[in-house]
């Protein structure tokens, strides 16, 4: 039965991941040097390229020093409500990429909400220093997660003391003590941050196309989607393989497994985490960039999806549900629908693998597995939506099972890491006792293991679906007639020019999406308290 | 003589939460005082103040006569003449021991030679000559807090702050770690404050033994003091095992008590805690006060062989009371035995 366990494990990866990248290496292998040569004639596709890479490493360079300096803020320093800031930092987090870049257009762009109020509007939103602001506050969370757990478990406040009370001052305690023990985390947060961003679809394509700004992801967009000839199809095929090898590299260079699967353990704080009384400023300043960026954006968004029409001032007398109306009555109400269900398959199949992965998880051939689709995340949703394509279009062309095929082989690692995570931090002595009260291998799954494993289970149900719910960049390049997704729908109505629409499509989404995150932090919540050793000290 | 430390009225509160809640306490140069309380007494709370990880909320901390902690007032931990060793010894992952126990004298500006030389010859004097090379991974707990004492060794300070050091020590280690702090410190004459939630630790290596309730001191005094002479009867049960007897004490003069066992009235060796009237106090026996043979009568409830001597719980005219005999068992459950007391404490109920 296990070796079935274990046929079946592998033939699902091979099916999701495997066939599909190895089809798309073999076509591009296959163009041969001249067709290659013809495609990047001219110097278009090559600057989509060196774009890409400027993005990428200005935004991890930005995010790095803002994800740190936040870390050491919430965690070393006293700020004023330090949970809440907490959660103010991660919430460019759950804020789908593209309703983010639309909301910095419609708070700081032209005609946005800024300009109203103060006839103040931000140059070059709409182009690459935009690009790379919106990226940058999407990319700091993710280094600040990393770097923030790595203070809390491997950076304890007493190992900073040690240094304090041995005669080190507080720079030097920071640079000889905090800054060595941080390396490796801020390391995996820079990996992460640089191939979130050159992945990155939704920003580039909402802010950098009105501006004639292209990356990689957004030319294997058009040059796919758009364009009919040959040339256009060799470069979405060489583009889209390049990019597969530039982020695994990246990613198994900076070995960031460990740092994925870590999260925001707590060690607890021996004597009493941070000290009182440290200075406030650096919490007001956090404050204020949250404020700045993720809020007044979503505030500016959702005006505009209430205000009666573009051009009026945003007050309650010029309020009006009519655009959830027509957004709902058109277009949207169908994708909606799509989106949902599209979401929940595929988090219902990610949780039935991933708990597969999670049993297999001490047999031979499960190790593999399992980093096998962590890896998988890794790859870029526009080369992995081009490789399904690749394998599954001829069959499955324009169909919703097309893009869940895609879902499942991104959003694996999501759950499978959630679950894995869980079932790492639940001590095998709680399983032991069970054996020695009596209990058989299999009801010691059924009343011991799968009960504590439960609130992971439904986190990474959620995270799966919630991810699904937003999701564009496969979408977009996956979608025929019938099986738009709203992500989808938002993108080609902004298009079309219909802001307020867009606007109120945007908000439903971001507003169904920031419903499930409090869900899930409940959830995981609840699965830390299950799963965390108590030694009570 | 100035003072090693001082301490005066020190409250120190995490948000709203007073921890440790006005202290007054000194500490002589040479002077190892212990910090003895249950976990969440403050005790490290208090450690960590005098090392100036944290500000009190009001009260001073003083060390050899120099306020370092008061109102508007802290001086740095690296500017305190003070050295700590931590209860999860707090060894940095990415140093070996070498390189840890070098760091204070490198930060004192001791040359890097030299500090590796002198960094080797303070492991070898805690028994860690072999593994200087050594990262904290590859060191087992009582290997890493030897690297810990070696460290605060190397600082040199003139006051040392041990926080629960043995605490997650096995039995056998956490004696001989105990002995090597002690005798380490005391060659280096410097002052100590000792804090730890075992009673035997602290009568063994203090001068003076400190009781945190709740972070308030509820007694102080010489190890045989607070052991022989409890003020109440949480300090008692705090220090050792005790039975209270179920009878009132008749009245206790000049060094003596007289009590009513039963049919049989005995004056023994005892006292009261000072401002108690013997009849409001509870009568507290030590099983050592107490031994088998004699002119009370009882019968053997329980029988626990310790080893060096045996436990006996026997039901008598005055409750349940524990007395102690040297070596083997020498009577049964069940049995009845005569017994009698040399010595009862009257301590305050609560």
């Amino acid at each position: 039965m296990l070796r079935g366990a274990i046929v079946l494990a592998a033939a699902a990866a091979l099916l999701l991941v495997g066939f599909p990248l190895a089809e798309l290496f073999g076509a591009a292998g296959s163009q041969g040097l001249a067709a290659v040569a013809g495609a990047f004639h001219g110097t278009a596709a090559a600057r989509a390229v060196a774009t890409t890479l400027l993005t990428g490493g200005v935004v991890t360079v930005l995010a790095v020093l803002g994800g740190t300096a936040a870390a050491l803020a919430t965690e070393r320093g006293a700020p004023r409500g330090r949970s809440w800031l907490r959660g103010a930092v991660l919430l460019p987090l759950v804020v789908p990429p593209f309703v983010a870049a639309l909301s910095w257009g419609q708070a700081y762009g032209p005609a946005g909400l800024v300009d109203d109020l103060l006839g103040l509007e931000l140059p070059g939103v709409y182009g690459l220093a935009g690009v790379v602001t919106v990226l940058t506050v999407h990319a700091v969370p993710l280094v600040y997660l990393v770097v923030a757990a790595a203070l809390a478990s491997r950076a304890e406040p007493d190992l900073e003391r040690a240094a304090r009370s041995s005669g080190a001052s507080a720079a030097t305690a920071f640079r000889t003590v905090t800054l060595p023990l941080l390396r490796p985390a801020i390391i995996a947060g820079a990996a992460l941050a640089f191939v979130t961003t050159v992945n990155a679809f939704g920003v580039p394509a909402v802010l950098g196309t009105p501006a004639g700004v292209t990356t990689v992801t957004t030319r294997i967009y058009s040059d796919l989607v758009f364009a009919a000839d040959p040339e256009a199809f060799t470069r979405v095929l060489v583009l889209a393989s390049g990019l597969v090898l530039l982020t695994l590299s990246v990613v198994g260079a900076a070995d960031v497994r460990d740092a994925l699967g870590s999260g925001l353990t707590r060690t607890g704080a021996p004597l009493g985490g941070a000290v009182p009384g440290g200075p406030r400023w650096p919490g007001a300043v956090l404050w204020t960039y949250a404020l700045a960026t993720s809020v007044l954006p979503l505030l500016a968004l959702v005006l505009v999806g209430i205000t009666r029409a573009l051009g009026l001032a945003p007050v309650p007398a010029n309020w009006t549900l009519g655009h959830f109306r027509t957004a709902v009555g058109g277009l949207g109400g169908p994708a909606l629908v799509r989106s949902l269900l599209l979401a929940m398959a595929a988090a219902t199949t990610v949780l039935l693998l991933g708990a597969l992965l999670t049993a297999l998880r001490r047999q031979r051939g499960g190790k593999p597995l399992a980093t096998m689709a962590t890896l998988t995340f890794a790859v870029p949703g526009s080369a992995l939506a081009v490789a399904v394509l690749l394998a599954y279009g001829p069959w499955l062309r324009d169909t919703l099972a097309l893009i869940l095929i895609a879902y499942l082989a991104k959003f694996w690692a999501l759950g499978h890491r959630t679950i894995a995570g869980a079932a790492g931090r639940q001590p095998p002595e709680l399983a032991w006792a069970a054996r020695a009260s009596g209990a058989g291998p299999a009801t010691t799954v059924r009343t011991i293991t799968i009960p504590l494993l439960l609130p992971a289970l439904a986190g990474a149900w959620l995270v799966v679906f919630l991810f699904g719910l937003h999701e564009v960049t496969m979408s977009s390049l996956l979608y025929g007639p019938g099986s738009e997704t709203l992500a989808v729908v938002i993108l080609n109505l902004r298009q079309l020019g219909d802001v307020p629409v867009t606007a109120a499509l945007a908000v439903l989404l971001t507003g169904l999406v920031l419903l499930g995150t409090a869900l899930l932090s409940a959830a995981s919540r609840t699965s830390r308290r299950l799963t965390t050793h108590q030694d009570g000290a | 003589m100035t003072s090693a430390l001082t301490l005066r009225e020190l409250t120190v509160a995490y948000g709203s939460e007073p921890v440790v809640r006005g202290v007054s306490l000194q500490v002589a140069p040479d002077e190892v005082v212990a910090l003895l309380g249950p976990s969440g007494s403050g005790k490290s709370t208090l450690l960590a103040a005098v090392a100036g990880f944290i500000e009190p909320r009001e009260g001073q901390v003083l060390l050899r006569g120099e306020v370092v902690s008061g109102p508007g007032h802290s001086v740095p931990p690296e500017d305190r003449d003070v050295a700590v060793v931590f209860q999860h010894y707090a060894l940095w992952p990415h140093l070996t021991a070498a390189e840890t126990v070098a760091y204070p004298l490198r930060r004192r500006g001791v040359g890097a030679g030299e500090a590796r030389r002198a960094a080797t010859a303070l492991l070898a004097r805690v028994g860690l000559g072999e593994l200087a090379g050594r990262r904290p991974a590859e060191l087992s707990g009582g290997q890493q807090q030897r690297v810990g004492l070696a460290r605060a060794l190397a600082r040199e300070p003139s006051l040392y702050l041990f926080d629960e050091p043995t605490a997650h020590l096995d039995t056998a280690l956490r004696a001989s770690l105990t002995e090597e702090l002690s005798e380490q410190r005391r060659l280096r004459g410097a002052a100590a404050l000792y804090a730890t939630h075992d009673a035997a630790e602290a009568l063994a290596v203090a001068d003076q033994v400190v009781l945190l309730r709740e972070g308030r001191i509820a007694q102080i005094g010489r190890p045989a003091e607070v052991y022989e002479e409890p003020s109440d009867l949480w300090s008692a049960a705090l220090t050792g095992p005790a039975s209270v007897l179920d009878i009132p004490a008749g009245e206790a003069v000049s060094g003596k008590v007289t009590l009513r066992v039963g049919e049989e009235t005995v004056r023994v060796p005892g006292g009261s805690a000072a401002g108690l009237r013997p009849a409001d106090g509870a009568v507290l026996v030590r099983p050592e006060w107490a031994g088998l043979g004699g002119r009370l009568s009882g019968v053997v409830r329980q029988v626990r062989y310790r080893g060096p001597y045996t436990d006996y719980r026997l039901r008598t005219p005055a409750g349940t009371v524990d007395v102690r005999g040297a070596g083997t068992p020498s009577v049964a459950v069940g049995d009845a035995v005569t017994w009698d007391l040399q010595r009862v404490w009257i301590s305050a109920r609560s």
